[in-house]
């Protein structure tokens, strides 16, 4: 798992941390029980501020993306087993989508073409996830 | 003395040299555990403020607090829970590395025999030398070991990284980061005066930009990142002037236009759209840009 930082972006630095493990898990990148990089190393080798890695993986564990262990540091949970109910998952998204769809009003794409690419992105993720599952899993 | 007392406590300082006043009506705030930039030009009041923090200035009028203590009260017990890395290091110079770190040692409680030693292995330092015969980044890094080895609660960096290489400058900021920070991350608060504002980007949670004395804008990095905006936008032609109140350093190029908001700027936005550009882009700036922008005067091009 690369994570790359962009100070241009505007998005607060710990959620750029967050979002990258939320992709790396939805693509494949990362499965149930990868390991997450320690706190330090990452920190030295991204420069930026320990507490600021810290706050990210809070977050991760809050919402049920990675687990930690004494001893054995910090894993990618099993996705199926998210501490949240449906309904507070449904709400979570409904937020990025209501964006999405206000960042679509704004640059005229409309609806049909909005969910013709909604489906696009799904299948586009289910790709890379089976390129980069194990041969002989399943 | 309150266990939650703020690191630093400045409130409406004042220091004046004669007829000037280097510092003039400062105040800020700095919680335990942040990591705190102090931003500005050379002259603008940065390093008085740092010697009124050390007690190697006494303010005209206004305070200094450390953790909830006056510096001039209670210099011994401030010292003991700070260090302070300045950008001129001055040591000893007939002692070696080792007699400096001994010595540095001898006024301290606490000292982290493992983290000098690990640290003067990152650094390849040579015990041996005399401290006369270290290059500008060599004493630095002793200084950087010296601060940290004790691992006090404050971390005072004044201008740390001017003048040295670009590698040397990257292992300072990471022996801050992972070094410094590890032992008790909530607790290590860095206090950083800079204007190489750019190596401190990830590193900074807040900072103050002081000019003449003054503070002109205290905010979040990530707060700061949010609301000052480059916009850019082009044109199928040239645009019918409208109105750009609100934007800062704005450039016109026929169909092009490139404008910085530095907040509250809904209305702008919405009129900007209205003109029907062919694309509109946003980006972030950086904390020195933001530096830039803040400190150049509201009419002029940056």
């Amino acid at each position: 798992m690369v994570i790359a930082l962009n100070f241009k972006s505007g998005k607060p630095v710990y959620l750029q941390v967050v979002d990258q493990v939320k992709a790396a898990v939805a693509s494949g990148a990362a499965r149930a029980g990868d390991p997450l990089p320690s706190i330090r190393p990452l920190a030295e080798e991204l420069r930026i501020n320990r507490n600021t890695i810290a706050k990210a993986y809070t977050e991760l564990e809050n919402q049920g993306v990675i687990e930690t262990s004494a001893g054995r540091g910090s894993v990618i949970a099993d996705q199926h087993n998210s501490p949240l109910r449906k309904d507070a998952r449904v709400k979570l998204l409904t937020e990025d989508v209501d964006e999405a769809v206000i960042q679509a009003h704004h640059l005229q794409v409309d609806k049909d073409e909005f969910l013709r690419l909604a489906a696009d992105r799904f299948e586009s993720f289910a790709r890379r996830r089976a390129r980069t599952a194990p041969a002989l899993k399943d | 003395m309150s266990p939650d007392a703020p690191a630093i406590a400045i409130n409406h300082l004042i220091r004046r040299f004669g007829h000037t006043d280097a510092v003039d009506g400062l105040s800020l705030r700095v919680e335990p555990g942040r990591c705190y930039g102090f931003f500005g030009r050379n002259g603008a009041g940065k390093t008085t403020t740092i010697k009124c923090l050390l007690n190697l200035l006494r303010p005209t009028g206004g305070s200094v607090e450390v953790f909830g203590m006056n510096p001039a009260k209670h210099e011994v017990k401030v010292k003991t829970r700070l260090s302070y890395v300045p950008d001129q290091v001055g040591f000893y110079p007939w002692m070696t590395v080792r007699d400096t770190l001994e010595y540095a040692r001898s006024f301290r409680s606490h000292w982290n025999e493992e983290t000098q030693r690990s640290l003067v292995d990152r650094f390849r330092m040579d015990l041996t030398q005399k401290t006369s015969h270290l290059s500008k980044g060599q004493r630095t890094q002793l200084a950087l070991v010296a601060a940290i080895a004790p691992e006090p609660d404050l971390l005072v960096l004044d201008e740390p990284t001017s003048g040295l290489d670009p590698i040397v400058r990257r292992e300072f900021i990471q022996t801050v980061i992972g070094a410094y920070q590890e032992g008790a991350p909530g607790k290590r608060t860095v206090f950083v005066s800079t204007h190489l504002i750019s190596e401190f980007e990830g590193l900074i949670d807040e900072f103050t930009i002081i000019d003449a004395g003054k503070a002109v804008l205290t905010m979040e990095a990530d707060a700061a990142r949010q609301r000052f905006q480059k916009v850019y936008a082009r044109f199928a032609s040239e645009p019918t002037e409208f109105a750009l109140d609100g934007a800062r350093s704005v450039r016109r190029r026929g169909r092009e236009l490139e404008f910085v908001v530095t907040g509250g700027s809904d209305d702008l936005m919405s009129r900007l759209a209205a003109a029907s550009p062919e694309t509109i882009e946003t980006e972030a700036l950086s904390l020195e840009e933001i530096f830039v922008t803040t400190l150049t005067p509201k009419g002029a091009v940056a």
